[in-house]
């Protein structure tokens, strides 16, 4: 390192001291541990998530005490969201979002839960993309090669999907994809991605709409493919996996967005302090790599934009959810 | 042979100094949470996830492993000394390892456990290192068909499981059936049976709850009244003939080992069951084939060697989807598998060929594992055994406040403490009552998996039952199913079959 860089370096770290004890007059940090409340079961996407983040925290010691994930798995969701609705106000707990806390609002009304003034949003730091896979040696999808044979194929025979639960986000793909290609499937569900990843390779479903890291075994064994991945530009984790833009059907766009929130009725002071550790897990290299090769997108969203985001979003899925029924 | 060369470079990796000590630590660890009602497997390798992210990838499963695999021995300590499971892998050792203790016998409960563990666990990872591929192949064509299958065989042997009276042991697994369906629909995703919209209910009931409020309130409010308070437990004299005789009782346990071992190990290679209903099929089935199936239940050691050397042998096959696809084959997998993730890792398929290191360390450390917990336990059985000493107006407290903390730990849910002190008072009159506790405490266990498997079959085959019975296109759950009948009616035929034949001797 060059005496130069040296210097920069202390500049650096000095006017970053100087900064953080202007900004510490009042500052918030968390006096006991903070409960993560994850809306789905251990080993999920989620859950995996979650647990990422903990652990980067922990490792970099970027707060002063820990995150501790707990589970609440019941409800679709409908456990999670009752539960950090009861917590207004308190200021050691956070959920990581599905796509769950979306649908479960409007599907299951009895919870009395509202969207936009149970929860304060803080960032989103993911969003996690949805493809068509078949079975390598699937007997009932041979001589598939394209999406196009896919939609053919499908048309014409009623094909088996399995997914990951009833009204989870891939059901209400399968919803979509029925309006704008005209086709149905029998619906079988699993207990988890991975499950439903096996039930396809074990020949039990015809096709999956799975995320990439619930099959990314299979497809490096090379038992599953991947048809179609449903955003604009290919992925660089899934390099000759087309995307449905390019294939000419620029409807066929879904994500799961991996957002985190706080309950409503927090000082600013904790929304900003949440905020930022968030922002800085978002940053750290270890975080990046490994959710870049698992062919998730980075997707940092705070503030106005965040909160014009699930509007839009939850606006779609109630769409999503009529149109289902 | 290759095998052999892998098998013994993972010996040699789990040997390595520092591999060990976090191996034995690891040991240590899984006992303490083992035997810490409420504390299972699952916490303890949640809880230790994040440090592992310090280490490389190998030590860090190895010293996971470790902790499950000491949890499953742990289990056992708190489920013979104070009669609460310690973790649901453990509930099923309750039924005799509890009796025995009260008898005075405790010591050679303690040993049964031990040893079963032991050998249970050995059995299972050397079927590991031998079949481990055609087994992974075997593991994906068992679907849900077959599952249920599977399911109807171990509700037909837990009819024999409370004693003659068949009525009120049918009445008990309905009980059991009937609370696992509270909760969310598994297939519709709606909420079913929430009452008075009480949200703890999404969550259904959790199976520990039922099993330490009916274990421990249940039986400490019995054992309190029987005995007017003053309980008198076994001699504590631990001296080498106490220690021949422990021993000397596991000669009768071999056919307990056997079935545990195997079982187990078949049902933990099985996606989405897992140690918990691997222990108690073990249990029901030892029981049923067993020439004094009667004795089960008032202590017996083969009914502490059948739970435990199952569910050692279920959590080792558990790791062969884990590794093998890339699906959790229990609760505790699913926290390991999402953990080999973020080492890196990408479980499925091609493990073994692009990670042999972290595989074979895997699977030679389980070697390992298994000699220092048997060690570990057989030296500390002594302490365990203090316990005993404690008067029973002190231990009782203690035992309910282990509930409490038992109660509500695995759902942090105050909810879950009044519902375990609600199934203990249950409990209690249906002991009274002369009801079989145990079937329904299985039912709710396996009620989930089997009606799942049940609907997605019926999905499958556009609703017909016929899906189960078909030997040219699912062979495996035809041949299931078909062996579950016959071991549903024999207990019905057995009878029957006895007073024809006497009919014929006296005409």
């Amino acid at each position: 390192m060059s005496i130069i860089k040296k210097l920069a370096l202390v500049v650096v770290s000095l006017s970053l001291v100087a900064v953080s004890s202007v900004s510490s007059a009042k500052p918030f940090s968390p006096k006991k541990p903070v409960e993560l409340i994850i809306p789905a079961g251990q080993g999920g996407g989620a859950d995996e998530i979650a647990r990422l983040v903990q652990g980067v925290i922990e490792k970099n010691d970027y707060a002063s005490k820990p995150v501790i994930p707990i589970n609440k798995s019941g409800g679709s969701g409908g456990e999670a969201m009752t539960y950090v609705k009861k917590k207004a106000g308190d200021e050691h707990t956070l959920i990581i979002t599905l796509n769950n806390v979306l649908t479960t609002p409007v599907n299951q009304p009895e919870l009395g839960i509202d969207f936009f003034n149970d929860f304060t949003p803080l960032a989103r730091l993911i969003t996690d993309t949805f493809l068509v896979w078949i079975a390598t040696e699937g007997k009932n999808t041979a001589g598939v090669e394209t999406f196009d044979d896919f939609i053919d194929l499908a048309r014409g025979n009623g094909l088996v999907m399995g997914g990951t639960g009833s009204m989870s986000e891939d059901e209400l793909l399968l919803g979509m994809m029925r309006g704008q290609f005209g086709f149905d499937a029998k619906y079988v569900p699993y207990s988890g991605g991975g499950a439903v990843a096996k039930g396809l390779v074990g020949g039990e479903s015809d096709f999956t709409l799975n995320n990439p890291s619930e099959q990314m075994g299979f497809y490096q064994s090379g038992d599953s493919k991947a048809l179609v991945m449903m955003t604009p530009e290919r992925n660089p984790a899934f390099p000759e996996v087309p995307s449905s833009y390019e294939l000419g059907y620029p409807d066929l766009e879904y994500y799961m967005m991996r957002a985190f929130m706080a309950p409503a009725g927090i000082d600013a002071e904790v929304e900003k302090y949440y905020t930022g550790l968030l922002h800085t897990v978002y940053h750290d290299d270890e975080f990046q790599t490994f959710n870049i090769d698992d062919g998730k997108l980075m997707s940092w969203l705070e503030g106005f934009g965040l909160k014009d985001f699930l509007a839009i979003e939850y606006e779609k899925h109630g769409e999503i959810i009529k149109n289902f029924n | 042979m290759e095998t052999v060369g892998f098998l013994l470079d993972g010996i040699f990796t789990s040997l390595q100094w520092f591999n060990l000590a976090l191996l034995i630590f690891g040991c240590l660890i899984g006992l303490f949470v083992g035997a810490m009602p409420g504390l299972g497997s699952v916490n303890g390798v949640a809880i230790l996830i994040p440090i592992t992210f310090i280490i490389p990838p190998t030590a860090a499963i190895i010293f996971l492993a470790a902790v499950y695999y000491g949890a499953m021995y742990g289990g056992a300590i708190s489920s013979v000394m104070l009669g609460i499971p310690g973790a649901s892998t453990a509930v099923a050792t309750v039924f005799d390892g509890r009796p025995l203790a009260v008898k005075g016998e405790a010591m050679t409960a303690l040993t049964a456990a031990a040893v079963g563990s032991f050998v249970g666990g050995t059995v299972s990872v050397i079927l590991f290192t031998l079949f481990a591929p055609p087994l992974a192949e075997v593991a994906l064509r068992f679907n849900a068909p077959e599952t249920f299958a599977l399911m109807v065989m171990a509700f037909a042997t837990f009819v024999g499981l409370g004693g003659d009276d068949v009525p009120k042991t049918i009445f008990s697994i309905l009980i059991g059936l009937a609370l696992s369906t509270i909760g969310l629909d598994l297939i519709t995703g709606k909420p079913r049976l929430i009452f008075f919209n009480i949200p703890g209910f999404l969550h259904g009931i959790n199976f520990l709850v039922l099993a330490i409020g009916i274990y421990g309130i249940g039986e400490m409010l019995w054992t309190l009244e029987e005995t007017k308070g003053k309980v008198q437990m076994s001699k504590l004299s631990v001296n080498m003939n106490e220690v021949g005789r422990a021993f000397g009782a596991l000669k009768k346990t071999i056919m307990a080992m056997n079935i545990g071992s195997f079982l187990g190990f078949f049902v933990g290679i099985l996606p989405a069951a897992g140690a918990t209903p691997a222990s108690l099929m073990s249990y029901g089935i030892t029981k049923q084939l067993s020439k004094n199936s009667k004795e089960f239940g008032s202590g017996v050691p083969a009914g502490v060697v059948a739970p435990e050397c199952a569910n050692n042998s279920a959590s080792t096959g558990s790791m062969l989807p884990m590794l093998t696809l890339g699906i959790p084959g229990s609760p505790t997998t699913a926290i390991l598998l999402g953990g080999m993730i973020l080492w890196g890792l990408t479980p499925g398929p091609l493990l073994f060929t692009q990670e042999p290191e972290f595989v074979w360390g895997l699977i030679g450390s389980l070697y390992i594992a298994n000699f220092f917990t048997l060690v570990l336990n057989i030296a500390l059985i002594p302490a365990f055994l203090m316990v005993l000493r404690i008067p029973f107006a002190i231990l009782a407290p203690v035992i309910f406040v282990l509930c409490v903390t038992g109660g509500y730990a695995p759902t942090q849910s105050l909810h879950d403490v009044w519902l375990m002190l609600l199934f203990g008072f249950a409990g209690y009159i249906l002991r009274k009552l002369d009801y079989p506790v145990a079937p329904a405490v299985l039912s709710i266990v396996l009620g989930p998996l089997a009606e799942k498997a049940l609907r997605q079959s019926l999905i499958l085959s556009d609703g017909s039952m016929g899906i189960f019975f078909d030997v040219s296109e699912k062979p495996i759950a035809a041949v299931i199913m078909y062996i579950a009948i016959v071991l549903l009616i024999m207990p019905a035929f057995g009878p029957l079959y006895r007073r024809f034949f006497k009919k014929k001797q006296t005409a």
